[in-house]
């Protein structure tokens, strides 16, 4: 997860709502930092840092709403749902991860770096998960791997509705300049 | 010159549970109360029951209609208000009720919308707190009626939210709980419904403060008050008191209430439920504890009288329409420019650390538990939320500490974070499995090996969390957190 971008040029002696504009224009740039990954769906954590600047930014509005103006309620939900779309598509990408990395450790193919890879894609599991998913002597029988590939099809074939869903809303949000929209909004 | 004396007014409340007159003297913010009476009619229970008041519920009401009008020409008041609320806004024969009020009495009765009635007890219940220098700035205000309750949010006493729900104490004792005393299986049904409906409702921003006014709530700090010997100078009551109070009143029948802690019988009966309620409502706000204030609608219409004159109705619906509240109007407090509180933001950050962490720590209990999967969920959102704060603070911040307290948040946010990936890629797994009705066996079984493992890495995952949350020194926590902010812009600041 990437790291939030230090905030400069605060007064603390200021009033509260005069930062808090600050920090919300500097939160939306990161989210609109990550914004170039919005065309590749293979791009899982980029995406997900994509989905963590949203969040921040949804925050910020949220714990400054005292002094932000109340049209902020708007930006909020838009924010809302786009994490939503995001937090979709990254648990599907985790899913995806675990079961190639039930199907392929049990091969006897190495799961030492923890990850899964495939083509710019690279999702971190907790590694008390790999070691418990691939442990041998609870490896899946012959009908339960059939069932995992099954079920792996499935979450690919999901992955790709889910992130056609969030890619056709982030357009809509684009056409109406949505970052010009939150500007414009704080500016108030 | 002499100086006019403020006008003499009453104001009658037409409720589900009671009928309530209020005679004061009356200046825009100040109530000078000379008469303030209560009869528990219960007009809601025919109304729950039939639809319709019934002929005895109406001879009642006149009775005491007839009564209240002769106290208010005692006392000279220049105007009597008749208000009604919920039983009468849902009962069939409205109409012809408020007909026969009139011919009987003489009395007009304005039957009032939900949000007027939330407006009016938001002006009541908090005209006293606003003339506090300490006012907050954010509160909320919930009237719990018989019939409804009405929760209004509020910001430098500018209403930002409000609604009134269909729910009172005496529709949810005569819908839920009619054993005497509540039955355990009525009280877990009823709790369930409350749970369910509130979590519907979006409350946002959420309050620090709520004030909480009507008839059960007063008459619940009465009896906790002699029961459990609280301070008889404070208006507070905590979650634990109001729990307290549910399993007093789950444990002896009403007539025993009503004579230990001196009672109408009427109002011992849906006392369980307000106290439910109040609790619900709490618990859906994350609140520790609420203020119980006496005064409500009554006093709400004598001032918006005293304020606006004889517009003073049409004032409080336009107050109450959906621009009027995203712009926000007030007569209570001068509008601060730009609609800022003047708090500095390095006195802000010290303040929304603060309550940030203890919003964190108020989950710990139930993660501990470990019965609903959500505690694990929220408490990881106030972790999340809590460094967004510590992000924003960052350079009002001493930074070894802050990065002292930001790794201990973050560890404790990573630990949650396990579980709670974990419990999502379950559910989303069973739920599959509840949608298979097609699928081929093996992919049942193989979703179902999938669990397994996960369950198991689960409950590792819980005891991690255990040994880490029992380990954990909440004061030690608190302190750290609240020392982040350099102390030298801190006294500049309060200087």
């Amino acid at each position: 997860m990437a790291k939030a971008r230090p905030i400069t040029g605060l007064d603390a002696h200021a009033p509260t709502g005069r930062n808090a504009r600050i920090i919300a224009r500097i939160r939306l740039d990161e989210l609109y930092d990550w914004s170039r990954y919005v065309d590749d769906a293979y791009h899982g954590r980029e995406l997900h840092n994509l989905r963590i600047a949203a969040k921040r930014l949804r925050y910020t509005l949220e714990i400054f709403e005292a002094v932000l103006p109340d049209a902020c309620v708007s930006i909020v939900k838009e924010l809302e749902m786009i994490q939503e779309e995001l937090g979709a598509l990254h648990d599907s990408d985790v899913m995806i991860a675990l079961l190639r990395l039930c199907l392929g450790g049990q091969d006897g193919s190495t799961v030492s770096d923890q990850t899964i890879s495939h083509p710019g894609e690279k999702i971190a599991l907790p590694p008390e998960l790999v070691a418990d998913v691939v442990e041998p002597a609870v490896a899946p029988i012959a009908e339960e791997r059939y069932g995992l590939e099954q079920f792996l099809l499935r979450c690919q074939r999901n992955h790709e509705e889910q992130f056609n869903t969030f890619q056709q809303h982030w357009r809509r949000l684009q056409a109406r300049d949505f970052r010009h929209e939150v500007l414009s909004i704080l500016e108030a | 010159m002499q100086e006019q004396s403020p006008p003499v007014l009453a104001a009658i409340d037409i409720g589900s549970n009671t009928i309530h007159i209020v005679v004061a003297c009356c200046q825009p913010d100040t109530l000078d109360i000379i008469e303030d009476q209560v009869e528990l009619v219960r007009i809601g229970e025919s109304v729950t029951a039939t639809g319709a008041v019934s002929p005895e519920k109406r001879d009642a009401a006149i009775d005491v209609l007839h009564r209240y009008r002769a106290l208010a020409e005692q006392h000279s008041a220049e105007q009597i208000f008749t208000v009604a609320t919920e039983a009468i806004r849902k009962a069939s024969n409205s109409d012809e009720f408020l007909e026969e009020i009139k011919r009987e009495t003489g009395l007009e009765v304005l039957l009032i919308s939900g949000n007027a009635e939330a407006t009016l007890s938001f002006y009541g219940a908090t005209y006293e707190e606003s003339k506090q220098p300490d006012a907050p700035v954010r509160i909320a205000v919930m009237d719990l009626g018989g019939g409804s309750t009405e929760l209004v949010t509020a910001r430098n006493m500018h209403i930002t939210w409000r609604t009134s729900l269909p729910i009172g104490s005496g529709w949810l004792h005569d819908r839920y709980l009619p054993g005497d005393p509540p039955t355990p299986d009525d009280l877990s049904v009823a709790r369930t419904f409350l749970r369910t409906y509130l979590q519907g409702i979006r409350i946002k921003p959420q309050p620090p403060k709520l004030i909480v006014t009507g008839g059960s709530a007063n008459s619940l700090l009465l009896v906790a008050r002699q029961a459990f010997r609280l301070d008889p100078s404070s208006n507070r009551l905590t979650y634990d008191d109001l729990m307290r109070c549910e399993g007093l009143m789950s444990a002896f029948p009403a007539e025993e209430i009503s004579l230990r802690y001196r009672q109408p019988i009427g109002r011992a009966r849906i006392l369980p439920a307000g106290a439910l309620i109040m609790r619900e409502v709490m618990s859906r706000l994350n609140l520790h504890e609420i203020s119980v204030s006496p005064h409500g609608i009554r006093e709400g219409v004598l001032l918006a009288y005293a304020r606006y004159g004889e517009s003073w109705l049409e004032r409080v619906n336009e107050e109450t329409s959906p621009t009027t509240l995203s712009a926000g109007t007030s007569h209570e407090k001068a509008a601060i420019p730009g609609g800022e509180p003047e708090e500095e933001f390095v006195q802000a950050g010290q303040r929304m650390l603060r309550e940030r962490v203890e919003k964190l720590l108020d989950w710990r209990d139930e993660v501990l538990r470990n019965e609903d999967i959500e505690a694990v969920h929220k408490m990881r959102v106030a972790t999340r939320r809590l460094r967004a704060t510590l992000d924003a603070f960052e350079t009002c911040c001493e930074p070894e500490q802050f990065k002292r307290v930001y790794r201990r948040i973050k560890k404790m946010a990573d630990l949650l974070g396990s579980a709670r990936d974990t419990d999502v890629m379950v559910q989303g797994l069973r739920t599959q499995i509840e949608q298979i009705v097609e699928r081929p066996e093996e992919e049942i079984a193989g979703l179902q090996w999938l669990i397994q493992r996960l369950d198991t890495y689960r409950r590792q995952r819980q005891r991690t969390l255990a040994d880490f949350f029992k380990r954990l020194d909440e004061k030690d926590l608190k302190k750290q957190v609240e020392s982040c902010i350099r102390k030298g812009d801190l006294s500049d600041g309060e200087s």
